[in-house]
């Protein structure tokens, strides 16, 4: 179980990371909007560069706006670090090729968003980094695909779009067994519902673009490094254990311990790929993170009285959704998610992908746009878009299909979204009667 | 580095550059359930400004084999002799909490070997509650959560980190949660011999103190200064994890004052 702070999860929000500045008191958090940081002489200078003391050097490291968000969402999740990076992908990316070298192996869930399966499938692979895909809640092939080379177990805690939930303890259990750590997207989550760290997760990922940022202004990723990984007895990330050149040296499971995967994306990842999240939009998701907690309340209790009236609806064809016990894996659900499996849901509608098309053009209130987590209502048709490069056999198995509408429900007035919805039920009809 | 001690490896860490025993050796003892990763941010500079580091992790913690020892007397026994198996000549030692216990019970016996005697968060006994030990006897982490609740200060609880992006809270639990704490604790409540070790001190001492520690008051560290007549530095705003908490203040003050005393 991972715990970083005493406080709970709405103070934490508010406060974890910064102290009004002693300059001017400002409350809220500034915008440090600067490249680099004068260094106090060329000894601090030196020090800083050599790890042998904390503080800023240059903003694609580092920078005291990003910082505070950085240490916020670590808090909430109960890691002991984190860092934020340019987007949800990035810190995917990063992940990846800080926990893998050519010649490694990645076990992924197959239930995965589109272009997380685009990157581990076509791009890592140009890297002469292979993946292998698997249903992620079956353990008989998820202990199949561990393969000696394997680095990594990932899956989404709940799956795009199909709204699978990762059994997190088991697949954990699997993973730590054959000495490998599970790293989990929980972008559909946030910890406002669910804690990775407390089911056996090591690392998890955000795209902060999604809920944690809510309002759709900024996009953004972080990796949260839980710390509870023992990358010693592994032996299986030598990048992680062994000494590594550019810093003297420096072995960094010897060196910084639970926070040796952290030190390390920051001392090599960041410095070297440079995907840095700017200030301004720390900025703007800091924003976002000081009403999570509420948002998210707000945000499952809209998804559940939506997915309900649409079972009623006479054009919809089914609807799915973790709370629903129609979803296969809502035993998972209940256990992993007391306070609700987020806010995505997805539905069939009669008349298949021209229903489909009917339904989503009809909208006025709900946004057709390729995002999700926005606290307005958002409805996209996966098919066409973000699972376009995917064929029949991969969109199936990562749980989509070309009828699929994807709702991710907004905190708007349930029922304003409702009648949204009726509007566009109503031209299901006339174009497929 | 690992070395061998009563038949058991030792990790010792060495702030990332060569252990050379010749140069003049900076000796860092961790607390109760912690490890070498709490001097992280002391021990590197040292390593690489001239300086050898010998940062152990006592035997059963983190990197080390063994079981833990079960008194300070003996964990003091212990470091003399990992410290004679590494052939240390001239010795600066610095303990936080706990591990200055050790170092007051290891200072008698290295001679004219030992050069300067640093206390950081520390006193010459240090009683833990029935409580706690009953906890960490039950659930390591559920004593490690009282411990840092307990020993973090106010900006660090609320977030101040000196590495941008890190939770030291998290990273203290982390190691508590896994090494032998309640046997740590124990040991302390038992030492009665602070007194009697401090008194013998005549090299030259160092007391840091913070002005929140719960878990060794800050007035009874005023008592340890005032029997070493030791040199001292008050950090404020600061709990009893000041090496972890406020890593550049507690460097800053060791630093000054080994490095006047080795001139």
């Amino acid at each position: 179980m991972g715990k970083s702070s005493f406080f709970g999860p709405e103070t934490i929000s508010l406060h974890t990371g910064y102290e009004p500045d002693p300059a001017f008191g400002s409350r809220a958090v500034p915008v440090y909007q600067t490249t680099s940081y004068v260094f106090e002489t060329v000894d601090d200078a030196a020090a800083l560069f050599n790890i042998e003391k904390g503080g800023h050097i240059y903003s694609r490291m580092t920078n005291p706006t990003v910082a505070v968000l950085e240490q916020r969402i670590a808090a909430l999740e109960g890691g002991v670090g984190a860092i934020c990076t340019a987007s949800g992908m990035s810190a995917l990316f990063v992940t990846f090729m800080t926990l893998c070298s050519a010649g490694d192996h990645i076990v992924s869930a197959s239930q995965i968003y589109g272009s997380t399966a685009t990157l581990l499938k076509h791009t890592l692979k140009r890297f002469n980094i292979d993946c292998t895909f698997i249903s992620i809640n079956n353990e008989k092939a998820l202990k199949e695909a561990i393969q000696d080379n394997t680095k990594l177990v990932f899956c989404e805690s709940i799956g795009n779009p199909g709204l699978e939930v990762s059994d997190l303890p088991k697949i954990s259990k699997i993973a730590h067994q054959n000495k490998l750590p599970l790293v989990i997207d929980a972008t559909f989550a946030t910890p406002a519902l669910c804690k990775p760290f407390d089911h056996g997760a090591d690392v998890v990922v955000h795209s902060v673009t999604k809920w944690i940022g809510g309002h759709g202004v900024a996009v953004g990723g972080v990796i949260v490094d839980g710390g509870s990984f023992d990358w010693g007895s592994s032996k299986k990330h030598p990048t992680l254990t062994t000494p590594y050149e550019p810093f003297h040296g420096i072995n960094f499971w010897e060196e910084f311990g639970p926070s040796a995967l952290s030190m390390k994306i920051r001392a090599e990842s960041m410095r070297d790929f440079g995907p840095a999240m700017s200030p301004h939009s720390a900025f703007l998701l800091l924003q976002g993170i000081e009403t999570l907690t509420l948002r998210m309340n707000q945000h499952v209790k809209n998804a559940l009285k939506l997915s309900k009236w649409l079972l009623e609806q006479s054009p919809v064809m089914w609807v799915n959704h973790p709370d629903l016990p129609e979803n296969p894996t809502y035993e998972i659900a209940q256990k992993l998610f007391p306070c609700g499996a987020g806010s995505m849901l997805c539905f069939g509608v009669k008349g298949g992908r021209e229903g489909g098309a009917a339904f989503i053009n009809a909208l006025k209130l709900s946004s057709n746009l390729a995002n999700v987590g926005d606290s307005r209502t958002l409805v996209l048709h996966p098919a066409s878009t973000t699972h376009s490069r995917l064929d029949d056999e991969a969109m199936k198995a990562s749980g989509s299909s070309p009828d699929l509408i994807r709702v991710s429900v907004g905190i708007e007035s349930v029922e304003d979204i409702i009648n949204d919805f009726k509007v566009g039920l109503k031209a299901v009809e006339k174009a497929t009667s | 580095m690992n070395i061998v001690v009563d038949g058991d490896n030792a990790f010792v860490a060495t702030g990332g550059c060569t252990f050379d025993p010749k140069k003049s050796t900076v000796v860092f003892v961790h607390g109760s359930g912690l490890d070498h990763r709490s001097w992280a941010l002391q021990a590197r500079w040292f390593a690489f400004h001239g300086f050898s580091v010998f940062a152990p992790d006592l035997p059963g913690h983190s990197l080390s084999e063994g079981e833990p020892i079960k008194s300070i007397e003996g964990m003091g026994k212990w470091l003399v002799k990992a410290l004679k198996v590494s052939g240390c000549e001239s010795i600066h030692l610095v303990g936080h909490s706990q591990g200055f216990l050790v170092a007051l019970e290891a200072a008698g016996s290295l001679g004219a070997k030992l050069k300067t005697l640093t206390a950081v968060a520390s006193a010459t006994s240090i009683p833990v509650n029935e409580a706690l030990v009953e906890a960490a006897k039950k659930a390591p982490s559920d004593a490690a959560d009282m411990l840092l609740k307990w020993g973090f200060g106010s900006q660090s609880q609320s977030g101040g980190s000196a590495v941008p992006g890190m939770q030291p809270i998290g990273i203290g639990r982390q190691i508590m949660s896994n090494n032998p704490l309640a046997e740590d604790l124990i040991a302390c409540t038992n030492y009665q011999n602070g007194i009697n070790c401090a008194k013998n001190i005549k090299i030259p001492s160092n007391v840091i103190l913070a002005t929140e520690d719960k878990n060794t008051p800050y007035r009874f560290g005023l008592e340890l200064a005032d029997l070493l007549n030791a040199e001292t530095t008050t950090v404020s705003k600061a709990g009893h994890m000041l090496p972890m908490e406020s890593p550049k203040n507690t460097l800053d003050a060791i630093k000054s004052f080994i490095l006047k005393n080795s001139e």
